[in-house]
């Protein structure tokens, strides 16, 4: 027993331990009732996302991830429930019916993702993992040659996102 | 692909007016953008119509073959007319940019998922084109139900667009490509033997997918978003995006995961099923001519859904271009009519009531509108139906083409009731609807159009012949 799980090597104790973490503060993220307790799960979760990035070789995506992601967007997410002043008791009354609904096609949701990873572990990866693959220097040869148009026509959508907040934001004159 | 880049920088001319409103750049706006579309449909079809060179453009991220550009010249056609009509509604607004960069910027999107030959192409278009309507629904801020209709198509549109990705990186973690191309080749080979978490992967965009075109049973935010929209919007959702959803839909389903149809033919058979039920005995009760509308477009999304059932490229991809091409030319029609109607007597059925006396050209558009979207003969929505049923014939799908006809005969009470209130029931104003010149000749343009291509179909189906 003690030599199969010396055999086993660290990052796959890594992977486990990071893929616990984040399936249960996925799971505290939904269950809590208080707001605030959800998003400070969400950035754990993160977190241990940006880990299995790391695991993957991907050092760069971790650290946006952890800056944008868990830093940025989350403490916006903060603020905003912070000052909607959601509590326990604002929580809308949930009908029986619609959690047992609820419940049940997530739970055949669950069920068929489950299902159909049945298999996998057989599977030969169609490439071999490139240790370099997550460098900026590589990063950057992809983003600005295979996918060089996604990465500028993204300017479009972020161009679209900004005038769409700007026209939703700022005050119509009332007719 | 200069299509693409001209609309694109038409959108950042309509930002750019704003800031240079002191050169009367506004005012040029509209002539500007509709002289800027014409250019970009009669440049796509100059440089790259036939064209095997030169097609496929950055490592086949995109490519503008015969299918794409076909699709495409329906997408820029409707927007000329839209952009025509609805300019009326944005010269009430102070913000006519915005909501015109806004559009423009949407239309990028719908071109590029007409397009894509790759997954992150079609999930940049799929958001580049909902983006702006996210907000364009919302954007009557006084008003609840729009600010209800904007929140609504973004909570849901969201959560469709997660199940997308999700499908993507399970359908990249068995193939290893995000190439569409690549996809198709790999399950050739694979003969079978792709792992099960793939077709996982292809039913979760299949589900992202009925959401975007609104099938049952993932319609539910359909009837709100069109209803609480501005009309104009609404008439850019159902037609323009109808249309670019729908021809995503086809490159991804009969093109990349046509070789394991007999995976998700059923499934679609049976959202199909649903939505010809569900999207027509609900219409029949709805007392809002928009909203009627909502859920034809709700029903027309299942035949077009048909057409991408039977898998036979060479017939049900022109089949397709046929129908939404009529479908978006009867429904522009319709929408102009029912704003320019709404302005003056709401939205409901009662104000049709009398328009044959009152503006009898315009209750004339709006009759043959009406007909076509019911499949009545000589018009196009007629053999837009037949092609489908013709299509759908040739496969073992064959329960569906009797639920779709009889559901068609429910189809023809609803859509009938507008006709019936324009000539047969008294009005309870004399004055006529006013309507402004360059919107009636639209509505008697795209109103020809139709009795046009019903009277001679084979000019639009011949067009793709046997290349897509």
């Amino acid at each position: 027993m003690s030599t199969l799980l010396l055999n086993i090597p660290v990052t796959q104790y890594m992977f486990y331990f990071l893929s616990f973490v984040a399936i249960l503060c996925g799971m505290m993220v939904v269950i809590s009732k208080n707001p605030i307790h959800s998003i400070l799960y969400l950035i754990l979760t993160f977190f241990s996302i940006a880990g299995h990035y790391l695991l993957l070789n991907a050092q760069f995506l971790a650290v946006v991830h952890i800056i944008v992601y868990a830093g940025a967007i989350m403490v916006l997410f903060l603020y905003v429930i912070m000052m909607m002043n959601l509590n326990e008791k604002d929580e809308p009354n949930k009908k029986v019916f619609l959690k047992i609904a609820a419940v049940g096609s997530a739970g055949l949701l669950l069920l068929t993702l489950v299902g159909s990873l049945k298999g996998a572990e057989k599977m030969v990866a169609a490439a071999p993992l490139n240790t370099n693959v997550g460098l900026i220097k590589n990063l950057g040869q992809t983003l600005f040659g295979e996918f060089l148009f996604p990465f500028e026509i993204s300017s479009i959508l972020l161009l679209a996102a900004m005038v769409g907040a700007i026209m939703i934001g700022k005050k119509d004159p009332v007719k | 692909m200069k299509g693409l880049f001209i609309i694109c920088g038409l959108g950042i001319f309509a930002m750019l007016a704003e800031i240079f409103k002191g050169f009367g750049l506004k005012k040029i706006l509209q002539p500007v953008v509709l002289l800027g579309i014409v250019v970009a449909f009669v440049l796509n079809i100059l440089t790259e119509w036939n064209n095997p060179m030169s097609i496929s453009y950055f490592n086949n991220m995109i490519v503008f073959d015969n299918f794409a550009l076909a699709f495409s010249g329906v997408i820029l056609a409707t927007a000329f007319f839209w952009f025509v009509f609805a300019n009326d509604y944005f010269e009430n607004s102070s913000d006519v940019t915005d909501h015109f960069a806004l559009v423009l910027f949407a239309l990028v999107g719908a071109l590029m998922l007409t397009a894509y030959k790759n997954m992150t192409t079609l999930f940049l278009g799929i958001e580049i084109m909902s983006i702006p309507l996210y907000v364009l629904a919302a954007s009557r801020k006084n008003d609840v139900k729009s600010n209800e209709a904007g929140f609504k198509y973004l909570i849901l549109g969201s959560f469709a667009t997660g199940f997308l990705l999700f499908g993507i990186a399970l359908v990249y973690g068995a193939t290893g490509s995000f190439d569409i191309m690549v996809i198709r080749a790999k399950i050739s080979a694979a003969q079978g033997g792709l792992p099960l978490f793939f077709h996982a992967g292809v039913i979760m965009m299949l589900v992202a997918m009925c959401f975007k075109v609104a099938a049952a049973p993932f319609h539910f935010w359909t009837p709100d978003v069109y209803q609480g929209s501005p009309t104009v919007i609404t008439a850019f959702m159902s037609t323009i995006v109808k249309t670019a959803a729908f021809t995503a839909f086809i490159r991804l389903f009969l093109v990349g995961f046509g070789g394991i149809s007999e995976k998700w033919e059923m499934v679609m058979a049976a959202i199909i099923a649903l939505s010809l039920v569900i999207a027509n005995v609900t219409a029949v009760s709805q007392g809002s001519v928009k909203r009627m509308l909502a859920y034809s477009s709700i029903s027309h999304a299942a035949f077009m859904l048909m057409g991408v059932l039977a898998v036979q490229p060479g017939m049900s991809i022109p089949g397709i271009l046929y129908y939404t091409l009529a479908y978006s030319v009867g429904s522009i029609t319709a929408f102009s009519v029912l704003y320019n109607v709404s302005k003056d007597s709401g939205e409901g059925f009662e104000g049709f009531n009398g328009l044959g006396k009152r503006n009898p050209v315009m209750a004339f558009c709006m009759a043959v509108a009406m007909l076509s979207l019911a499949g009545i003969p000589v018009t196009a929505g007629f053999f837009a139906k037949y092609f489908i049923f013709a299509t759908i014939m040739a496969t073992s799908f064959k329960w569906l083409l009797v639920l779709a006809v009889l559901t068609s005969a429910i189809g023809v009470y609803y859509y009938f009731k507008v006709i019936i209130a324009m000539y047969f029931k008294p009005a309870d104003k004399t004055e006529k609807v006013p309507v402004e010149m360059q919107v009636m000749l639209i509505m008697i343009i795209t109103t020809l159009l139709t009795i046009a291509i019903g009277v001679v179909p084979g000019y639009v189906i011949d067009m793709l012949g046997n290349s897509h």
